[in-house]
């Protein structure tokens, strides 16, 4: 895990790639947490400790919403999916990356 | 409103919301563990690992629900019901820390209420910060306060321009006669536009216009209108019998303090030739939108120079000088002792918050292990100072909802008190001002008495709480060191409350004892108020000529007199006094006040007669009487301080004075010297008084009558008496000498009172701490204490460990509060009679008490601690 200094900007980042994940299906805690790592190369390993906050404080903000399924090995599973809001938040934090991503890169190459 | 709504759910359904929690956190470990199965891991090991990467499962609970929203005022919700729940656990602690709370913010809301009624309502005019009273000076003859005369008051009012108004008023007492009983009111003639100037609309009918100088016509004040007409709308157009004469009522004043309420207000006539040597106007200005008070004096100081230049012989050492119209309402001394009184309820408060802290951090201590627990299962830091706080807030709350039951009965007794001198007792209330003071001083105690074992709280080390379980021997040193601190603090405030209650007490012992000269038991005073004809032909004195001679011929009354002014109850009359013989040249001559007596006055008030004779009949008044030749030989008696000040190294008897010396100049011949009487007040020491002869002039309406038995069972007869003789004759302000007296004191008296009963919490509030920190340390340390017995150390050796540990921080509270002591006495000083403000007896006196109290409670555990088995305290180990 990154050092804890960057814990605002890992916050964030987090939620955005909650969000990315989640975009394509519904996912329980678990199985957006592995796709978070498959994704990210292994860069990001999510624990319960932030997962299950940021995911609470996500669907309170009524980005994600929640509801009781069956896993793909038949366990219960409570799996999240992006509401109408959490699909504009997506697309506006996507841009908002770019645009920082960008920012950064450019300020880091002329110095 | 969505956000509304998931608050709503997180606190109220707070059960629904962590079940779903638990349940999603189970099913996650579920698949994780599956997962770790798949992957080939036998299940106690999948077991175990899931466990290792969740961690702290209640920590990231936690975590979850800090996110959510509301968290904070549902962790607000838990903490509280743990702090009830805490609280209920300890009934006796909770009991003792209300209560002692309830105290002091109880006494600190009544006395903030009187003083909140006396000091910071506004007066009940328009932009009363503009208002001021005007007054002459006469700095070369020592006078810092003179009335206006009419003239010097015309040439004010026409000439100034700092002012956008100035007016008068001339109060005088009248008759009233007509329908009902006759009675005596107070009546005020007040200039043209003196209601507008103070910002003031009658409520009913309208003001007097400007040319209505010589109408007979009358406006109403509010509490007379009310009594007199039962606030009869219809009163505008009645008539107002008033010594005799019939005054139409235009208008009605709105209430309000201090001057419109319980009087009758006539024009006052435009003289063309005003009179310089009368003053008796009371003038009161309303400086001009952005003149300041330093403004308008400089204008004055100008205009004083420019009479002078023109009347050179009426204006010498003329001057004007401007109050605040703040003082109409609150005397000086009405402001001093209610700060004092406010200072020292907080004292009160701050000791009281002293024990509730020690109280706190005790029982703190107690649930040591609770805090260790809490905080090693990952409680942050703020929770637990935001956790003691909040149980400290809540018992402040608890104290200042009793502490407002105690106000408010306070409130109660305090409106049907009658102290002249405090203004608007009467209208004392837990308003809302009253009350924002009462939250302010709750959350102050609050915050407060939590401060220290917040303080605390967090400074557990974990892991020597948990080791050391419940005995702790290191960390009690440092909490001891804390609560001495805290008794140190609570001694002091108390030795500072202490000695201003010594203070005052011993001032107001000195003036009950100081020689009065008079003697007051079995006495009782009464005024008759005379109709004026009383004065003029003959019948005053024939009446009073009568009147007491049948008192004399009762054989209850042993003596009885009459004066013209109630001692110890002004108004002065003054003038100036000097013996005849004197050359001119000896500067101002001393003013001493007169009275007017029949000649068995002085038996009556008890004043012996120290040389020469008193009054006879045939003894005339000093006045010229109207029908009657100029008196050719005119008789004062003088008190003995006059006497000395005339005719030092002299025998007065025989010798002549010029009384009114500088205005009339009667010459007068001492006849008889009297004792001196602290006629004057009991503070102001001998008071200089010329006693003047009674007669067809000068009727004496204030009467004294010493009686055989109890005043009061004599009282029927002579009243009886005095109906027979003039039926119309209205009786007023029958009081017994001693209450005449304890009346002219009801401020020291006031201020005694409350004082001593603050002094005694304070005592017993700081005792209590001495008692609890001791007991505490007993307890900490009886496994000490059972070691060093069984080591041989002597009972004595035991008693002087916790002497010294009881003593220690009351000394060290006895010196910084007798330092403070020392510097802020000196606000008490002008409270004090006969005593410095740096007494040494009081200090004495109250470090002893302090001392004692504290010696007391060494030993009673000291006996205790004594009395320790060693074996079984070694066994608490």
């Amino acid at each position: 895990m990154p050092p804890s200094a960057n814990i605002a900007l890992l916050q964030g980042t987090l939620e955005l790639l909650i969000l990315k994940v989640l975009a394509l299906q519904a996912m329980h805690g678990l199985g957006i947490s592995r796709r978070i790592a498959q994704v990210t190369n292994g860069a990001f390993q999510v624990k319960p400790g932030s997962l299950f906050p940021a995911l609470h404080r996500m669907e309170e903000a009524g980005w994600l919403t929640s509801e009781w399924g069956e896993s793909e090995n038949n366990r219960r599973a409570r799996f999240y999916s992006l509401t109408r809001p959490g699909r504009r938040k997506l697309k506006e934090e996507t841009d908002n990356w770019g645009r920082i991503s960008a920012a950064m890169a450019g300020a880091l190459e002329t110095s | 409103m969505r956000w509304l709504a998931t608050i709503w759910r997180n606190l109220f359904h707070r059960r629904a919301v962590d079940d779903l929690l638990d349940e999603e956190v189970r099913s996650h470990k579920q698949l994780l563990e599956d997962e770790k199965i798949a992957a080939g891991a036998d299940p106690e090991t999948a077991r175990r690992e899931v466990a290792i990467e969740f961690g702290a499962i209640e920590l990231i609970k936690e975590q979850v629900r800090d996110v959510r929203r509301g968290a904070l005022l549902e962790g607000f919700r838990t903490e509280l019901r743990q702090s009830i729940r805490a609280l209920r656990r300890n009934p006796g602690m909770t009991i003792i820390c209300v209560l002692m709370l309830a105290l002091g913010i109880g006494a600190s809301t009544a006395i903030f209420s009187v003083f909140e009624a006396a000091l910071l309502r506004p007066l009940p005019f328009r932009d009363a910060d503009r208002l001021v009273e005007l007054a002459e000076t006469q700095l070369d003859r020592g006078l810092t306060e003179v009335n206006f005369s009419e003239a010097d008051f015309r040439d004010i009012h026409d000439r100034t321009k700092s002012f956008e108004s100035v007016a008068a008023y001339d109060s005088f007492e009248t008759n009233l006669t007509g329908d009902g009983e006759p009675e005596k009111v107070s009546a005020a003639q007040v200039t043209v536009g003196f209601f507008r100037t103070l910002g003031v609309n009658p409520v009913l009918g309208r003001d007097f216009s400007p040319e209505e100088g010589d109408a007979r016509i009358a406006i109403l004040g509010n509490r007379f209108w009310k009594a007199r007409y039962g606030a009869d709308r219809g009163v505008p157009g009645k008539v107002l019998r008033l010594n005799g004469g019939s005054y139409t009522v235009v208008g009605v004043l709105p209430r309000g303090e201090p001057w419109i309420d319980d009087q009758v207000y006539l024009p006052y006539p435009r003289h063309l030739n005003a009179d310089r040597t009368n003053r008796e106007f009371n003038v009161v200005g309303r400086l001009a939108k952005g003149v300041t008070a330093e403004a308008a004096s400089a204008e004055l100081r100008g205009l004083a120079l420019l009479m002078q230049a023109a009347k050179p012989k009426e204006d010498e050492g003329l001057g004007f000088t401007i109050f605040p119209s703040r003082r109409w309402v609150a005397p000086e001394e009405a402001g001093t002792v209610l700060h004092i009184l406010l200072v020292a309820v907080g004292l009160l408060v701050l000791i009281a918050c002293g024990n509730v802290a020690n109280l706190l951090l005790a029982r703190g201590l107690a649930r040591h292990r609770e805090i260790a627990v809490r905080s090693a299962l990952g409680a942050a830091r703020a929770r637990l100072v935001r956790f003691v706080m909040i149980e400290s807030l809540l018992l402040s709350t608890l104290g200042a909802g009793l502490g407002l039951v105690l106000a408010a009965v306070c409130v109660r007794g305090i409106r049907t008190l009658e102290f002249a001198g405090i203004p608007r007792l009467d209208e004392v209330s837990l308003n809302p001002w009253v009350l924002c003071f009462t939250f302010g001083v709750t959350l102050f105690t609050g915050l407060l008495c939590g401060l220290a074992p917040a303080i605390q709280a967090p400074l557990e080390a974990v892991a020597t709480a948990l080791r050391d379980g419940d005995r702790q021997t290191g960390a009690s040193r440092r909490h001891v060191r804390v609560h001495s601190m805290l008794v140190a603090a609570e001694v002091a405030f108390a030795f500072l409350l202490l000695v201003s209650t010594g203070l005052v007490l011993r001032s107001f012992q000195g003036l009950l004892n100081e020689p009065r000269g008079f003697q007051t038991t079995h006495r009782l005073l009464f005024s008759l108020s005379y109709p004026d004809d009383y004065a003029q032909d003959g019948r005053g004195k024939e009446f009073i000529d009568s009147f007491l001679d049948r008192l004399s011929a009762d054989p209850d009354i042993v003596s009885s007199g009459a004066v013209s002014v109630r001692p110890l109850q002004g108004p002065n009359p003054g003038m100036g006094i000097e013996a005849a013989a004197h050359s001119p040249a000896s500067g101002f001559p001393p003013v001493a006040s007169w009275r007017v007596i029949t000649p068995g006055y002085l038996r009556a008030v008890g004043l012996p007669l120290l040389r020469g004779r008193n009054f006879k009949q045939t003894d005339k008044p000093v006045w010229e009487e109207r029908g009657q030749p100029m008196p050719s030989h005119r008789t004062v008696m003088l008190s003995s301080a006059v006497a000395r000040l005339l005719f030092p190294n002299e025998d007065p008897i025989g010798k002549h004075a010029l009384l009114w010396k500088g205005e009339t100049n009667l010459d007068a011949e001492v006849v008889g010297v009297v004792a001196d009487s602290l006629e004057s007040g009991l503070d102001q020491g001998p008071a200089l008084t010329v006693y003047l002869p009674y007669g067809r002039m000068a009727v004496p309406s204030e009467f004294v009558i010493e009686s055989r038995g109890d005043p009061a069972s004599a009282f029927p007869a002579v009243r009886a008496l005095i109906s027979h003789l003039d039926p119309g004759l209205p009786i007023r302000d029958v009081r017994s000498f001693e209450e005449v007296i304890s009346r002219s004191i009801s401020w020291q008296r006031l201020n005694s009172i409350v004082l001593t009963a603050f002094g005694g919490f304070a005592l017993l509030l700081a005792s209590l701490g001495i008692y609890g920190v001791l007991s505490y340390f007993v307890r900490r340390r009886t496994a000490e204490i059972g070691l060093r017995m069984a080591l041989g150390a002597s009972e004595w050796g035991i008693l002087r460990i916790i002497v010294a540990q009881g003593l220690l921080p009351t000394l060290i509270g006895i010196i910084f509060g007798g330092v403070i002591a020392c510097w802020l006495s000196r606000y008490l000083k002008s409270l004090l009679f006969g005593v410095r403000p740096i007494d040494l007896f009081t200090y004495a006196a109250v470090s002893a008490l302090l001392l004692g109290t504290a010696a007391l409670a060494c030993f009673v555990h000291g006996h205790r601690a004594m009395k320790t088995d060693p074996a079984i305290a070694l066994r608490l180990e």
